[in-house]
């Protein structure tokens, strides 16, 4: 596991956390639980250029290199699908969508680490 | 639009408040079963043929419950209980079959071991499923 998981590992639960917590408060989607998501969007980023950046430097991926590529760019998605989606309907349950979204990307930066290493 | 459905009775769908979450969660498994059993069948089909196939009818049952389950009126009711009764009914048999035959199932599907490599996720959707399409069942036709 290497720090692009950490930082996800971080972001993607403490997002997660925010959005339930704005659930269960019955809050609607708010600029801090959309801001969250979008944060996890932002490190899905960084993850995305320094893995072309290691590429492009001649680093080798374990395993399959499509497998990689796919999980990144699904995940790089699912941010933007989930707020997309809460906006459309403004309850609280909006929010344990994107509360979805952290956990979500946690699972897949795991793989991609798998896939990588 | 719905005039004659007014007052306490909900309109015929299910892609409102926690509809919107399990439609979500049965997009990221639609999502993710699709690519993994396209992977499997593209990569090592040889390997577990029966597993691979499994794989495909899962992701295909998921995709089937994330539409029905976001479309409005009854016979989209119809297909989405369809589809997560047979969810569950695949996640019971195929969890029950790959805890006593792991032969057969060398290769982990969606629902192998009860969906354990998937957190138990998949065992657990099937129940809220049902549970929420109780809740939202469309009101009686009258007879005749």
């Amino acid at each position: 596991m290497d720090g692009y998981f950490y930082a996800v590992l971080i972001v993607g639960l403490l997002s997660t956390i925010i959005c339930v917590v704005a659930g269960i408060m019955k809050k609607t989607p708010n600029d801090v639980t959309i801001l969250s998501v979008a944060a996890v969007e932002l490190v899905l980023l960084v993850y995305l250029v320094g893995s072309i950046v290691r590429v492009a430097m001649g680093e080798k991926i374990a395993g399959e290199p499509w497998e990689f590529w796919g999980y990144i760019i699904t995940a790089l998605i699912i941010p933007i699908a989930a707020v997309y989606w809460s906006i459309l309907e403004r309850t609280r349950w909006s929010n344990f969508v994107m509360g979805a979204v952290g956990v979500t990307a946690l699972v897949m930066a795991a793989r991609m680490n798998q896939i990588w290493y | 639009m719905t005039v004659e459905t007014t007052g306490k009775k909900s309109p015929d769908t299910r892609n409102t408040g926690p509809g919107r979450l399990l439609i979500a969660v049965y997009a990221v498994f639609a999502i993710s079963a699709t690519a993994r059993a396209g992977y499997q069948i593209a990569t090592k089909f040889a390997d577990a043929p029966l597993a691979h196939i499994l794989s495909a009818f899962a992701a295909l049952v998921y995709i089937v419950a994330t539409i029905s389950l976001a479309k409005p009126g009854r016979t989209w009711f119809k297909v989405s209980l369809a589809a997560v009764l047979v969810e569950m009914v695949g996640v019971l048999v195929v969890g029950a079959v790959s805890l006593f035959d792991p032969v057969a199932f060398p290769h982990d599907t969606v629902w192998s071991l009860f969906g354990r490599g998937y957190g138990f996720v998949p065992l657990i959707l099937p129940v809220l499923g049902l549970l929420w399409l109780y809740r939202r069942r469309p009101a009686r036709e009258r007879r005749g």
